[in-house]
């Protein structure tokens, strides 16, 4: 039995401990339940589910436009700024959703920012009544749309980007209009694209905790979380999760269907980049208008509301300590990536050397981290170790070890592990999979040893993919907020923690501080990746 | 791998039983000013203080998931405290603690920190003195009030304290009924926390709005900008239920978690909290009422008046008691 060695059993392991809130969750649905799901079930149970979809149903809409044209002018046309706006058009992912919505509800909200400024140009009166009122579900609509269109607009982009010919010169050579172009040349060739970007967001979407907890609309998610605390049930959060994980099942499966399509898409060789159509006159302004406009509200909106509350409050620079916050967050995203990327590459390998298509089928298990909302994750993760811990008392001598894993760095970087191996994992897998196998076995003609095949000719090949993993890992833990809100230990605070608890004291010109740290950091890393994030073939 | 993990954790217990003089809060109520009140405590006794703050039900979760590591629990609502005796111990007896406290907001296992009471706010030149006259909780639900009233969503927990309260006076049966009053009420559904109520009242969205007494002092303080003190000045506070038991009061506390490893320090830091100092301290910076008598609230707070009915017979521990009722009762009426 060759095929149950060492990569197997430690491919094995990672891939269970992966797996296991997904396995808490999904064994909890036939546990019993209290009388509340009958009380959730008459009274709030189809208001989440109403309100997941409309939210789910506008903000597809929403990012589908936004994506889809920005890339579509990108692409194709060349019209003022368009080389900027191709990667400033992602700096939105910088601004988490719960950041755009405390921007929204500070401009818009009564005595708000809109209102300061109305009073500045043209005087006092009460501008109240007539500003729109931008909360509860549009809110939410709108905070979780502009933050999550880029997926959509990389994706798409790229498709188009790697396309051989300019699709608006196939369709002028074929004699049809700029209209049916677009529809029946364009889209379609684009779709597996279109449909992979808007599969993340829905499914970020769905997990989507903060915004709509900060604009108070009660979602699946909020709608899990609050029957864990208010009604103290477990099991129901637990079987709502699972409604919510078959949704998000579903989506992964269009998701990763869409991208092996994508592929037979792409030229394997012969790569030229394709020839732009100058625009002029109205047709320009209307690209440049809707990419700026687009850029504006996405990133310039929460930006400027940020640095105006905090030259506005100077006081909050004084109270926070933003060193110790920076310290915190690099500690967590160092720690974080170094394991992430250390296992993931050991997986890879080994799995890579044993050949074993077991084994692939277990790291597809991988993914389901990624597919369960934070917020659940952290639940499923303090249920999962307050039970082992128990269990280990009982039968060791170890005693109490929660303290290991709930409330310590250790349990925090194992969430983060959970949650972001299948990012990290895939990502370099990708890029795995491009080395063919015929380089390892002239290496071994050589006389490399395994290790050395590894270290001195697979590592370097890997190293700007591993460099990319870094950054989107990065990205990712430093907007994380639910599962390190819930799992922090002791005085530690990051970026996100801390703008959330400001915001949730009613202190929204506080939170200013942290959140504009936060963004300044994921823009840093945008900017630097964005080469490589733009020329990914999907 | 067994081996690192048995090593990290013998080394866990090793700090945790050396490193004992400390304290463990997880805070459900999180301003910088009590930041500074426990760094001023550490000053003075040398225990150290550790926090870990966040949404009241997610700590209360960690709380007994991790079992044996929070000393103190802190909240800014006695009905949170309630709704979690039995995780928490007696022991808040200290003679210290009978004096600073009134009886009716303490328990063994919590006790008050500071006050604040839930009132009416409204716009003076739309509410008229004699609308205002005699004015009590029961009787917002009148229908004069019909598309004039701004609350916040029932999932709040100072309005199901306020409603637990309502309940613990006049039967779940009549407050059933209340609560659909307090609905077809409404200018508008639910949005925003108690300080948007205030302001909706300010831009004349609503006539009179239901909120905490420290939000109005904090716009006034200018802390929330040059806008927001302008328009709080243009609603006035209206102290309910004076003819009978007097203003719905509630208190921010601290309780003590069962199993806490660190008892003695707990006890010790309540006692604190409770000193004039401490007390001084957390008026001025939250503009909540203090516990202890001696001590005067923030100017601004003196200001809004102090020569009203509090309700003192209600005793807070029914806020816990009655809350899934409230929360029940409020649901039914379609109060969001």
């Amino acid at each position: 039995m060759a095929k149950y060695n060492f990569w197997f059993f430690s491919s094995f392991l990672i891939a269970l401990i992966v797996a296991l809130p997904v396995i808490t969750v999904f064994f909890s649905f036939f546990s019993e339940t209290s009388n509340y799901l009958t009380i959730l079930k008459n009274t709030f149970l189809f208001d989440y589910i109403n309100n997941s979809l409309i939210i789910l149903i506008f903000v597809l809409s929403i990012t589908f436009l936004l994506g889809v044209i920005s890339a579509y002018f990108i692409s194709f046309y060349e019209f003022p700024l368009c080389n900027f706006f191709s990667w400033a058009l992602i700096l939105a992912f910088a601004v988490p959703g719960y950041i755009f919505a405390f921007s929204i509800i500070a401009f818009f909200e009564n005595y708000g920012t809109a209102y300061s400024m109305l009073t500045n140009m043209f005087g006092e009166y009460n501008y109240n009544p007539h500003i729109p009122k931008l909360d509860g579900i549009l809110g939410s609509i709108i905070a979780i749309s502009f933050s999550l269109f880029p997926y959509v607009y990389v994706l798409t982009r790229s498709s188009f980007f790697y396309q051989s010919n300019n699709y608006i010169e196939v369709g002028q050579n074929l004699g049809l209009s700029e209209r049916e172009t677009l529809f029946k040349i364009i889209l379609p060739s684009a779709r597996p694209a279109i449909i992979a970007g808007l599969a993340l967001v829905a499914m970020e979407c769905l997990s989507d905790f903060g915004t709509v907890s900060i604009f108070s609309v009660s979602t699946l998610t909020t709608g899990i979380y609050n029957s864990w605390l208010s009604f103290d049930d477990l099991n129901l959060a637990n079987q709502i999760s699972f409604i919510l994980l078959l949704f998000v099942f579903l989506l992964l499966s269009i998701e990763i269907y869409s991208r092996k399509e994508a592929k037979y898409h792409q030229p394997s060789r012969g790569f030229k980049p394709i020839n732009k159509i100058k625009l002029s006159g109205k047709k320009s302004l209307l690209a440049f208008s809707f990419c700026f406009l687009l850029f504006f509200i996405s990133f310039i909106f929460p930006v400027s509301q940020m640095i105006y509350w905090t030259l506005k409050f100077p006081k909050y620079i004084q109270d926070i300590n933003i060193l110790k916050i920076n310290l915190n967050t690099m500690y967590l995203v160092g720690l974080a990536s170094i394991v992430l990327v250390f296992i993931s590459l050991f997986i890879n390998y080994g799995s890579r050397i044993s050949k074993s298509k077991i084994l692939n089928y277990l790291t597809n298990f991988s993914i389901s981290g990624y597919a369960i909302p934070g917020v659940i994750l952290a639940v499923a993760f303090i249920t999962l170790f307050s039970n082992f811990s128990e269990l280990m008392s009982e039968n060791t001598s170890l005693g109490n070890i929660k303290k290991l894993f709930i409330g310590s760095i250790f349990g925090l970087v194992l969430a983060y592990f959970i949650r972001f191996f299948s990012l990290s994992f895939n990502g370099i897998k990708s890029s795995y999979e491009k080395i063919n196998n015929s380089i390892d076995e002239s290496a071994y003609l050589l006389g490399y040893s395994k290790i050395k095949t590894f270290s001195s000719i697979h590592v370097p090949y890997l190293k700007n993919n591993i460099i990319l993993i870094i950054v989107l890992i990065s990205l990712e833990i430093i907007k994380e907020l639910p599962m390190t809100m819930i799992l922090r230990p002791f005085n530690f605070e990051t970026f996100a923690t801390q703008a959330y608890i400001y915001a949730s004291q009613d202190l929204l010109e506080a939170a200013a501080l942290p959140s504009l740290f936060l963004i300044s950091w994921a823009t840093i890393l945008i900017i630097f990746s964005s080469k490589y994030i733009l020329s990914q073939k999907n | 791998m067994r081996k690192i993990i048995l090593a990290i954790s013998a080394l866990f217990f090793v700090f945790g039983n050396l490193l004992a003089n400390e304290v463990n809060i997880f805070s459900a109520r999180h301003y910088d000013s009590d930041v500074q009140l426990y760094e001023k405590f550490t000053a003075k006794t040398g225990i150290k203080v550790n926090v870990v703050s966040g949404k009241s039900g997610a700590l209360e979760k960690r709380i007994i998931a991790e079992g044996g590591t929070a000393d103190l629990y802190i909240t800014a609502d006695a009905g949170r405290l309630g709704a979690f005796k039995d995780n928490l111990q007696g022991g808040l007896t200290s003679s210290i603690i009978k004096t600073a406290v009134p009886s009716n907001f303490r328990t063994p296992k919590w006790v008050g920190i500071a006050k604040r009471a839930r009132i009416v706010y409204f716009a003076p030149d739309r509410v008229t003195r004699a609308e205002l006259r005699g004015l009590t909780y029961e009787s917002l639900a009148d229908p004069k009030w019909k598309g004039r009233l701004v609350i916040r969503a029932s999932n709040n927990i100072y309005n199901q304290s306020l409603v637990a309260s309502l309940i613990k006076n006049n039967g779940k049966g009549k407050v059933a009924m209340w609560s659909k009053g307090i609905v077809s009420n409404m200018a508008r559904s639910p949005k925003g926390n108690d300080r948007a109520q205030i302001l909706a009242v300010a831009a004349g969205e609503a006539d009179i709005a239901v909120a905490n007494t420290y939000y109005l002092a904090l716009m006034l303080s200018g802390k929330k900008g040059a806008e927001q003190q302008a328009a709080a000045k243009k609603v006035k506070p209206f102290f309910p239920n004076q003819g009978d038991r007097g203003t719905h009061m509630n208190i921010s506390g601290a309780g003590l978690v069962k199993g806490a490893p660190n008892k003695d320090n707990a006890i010790k830091l309540v006692e604190f909290l409770l000193s004039k100092e401490a007390q001084k301290h957390i008026v001025n910076n939250t503009y909540e009422y203090p516990m202890i008598a001696g001590v005067s609230p923030h100017p601004l707070v003196v200001n809004m008046g102090l020569d009203f009915k509090q309700d003192l017979t209600t005793k807070v521990v029914n806020y816990g008691n009655r809350q899934a009722d409230a929360l029940e009762v409020m649901t039914a009426a379609g109060w969001k």
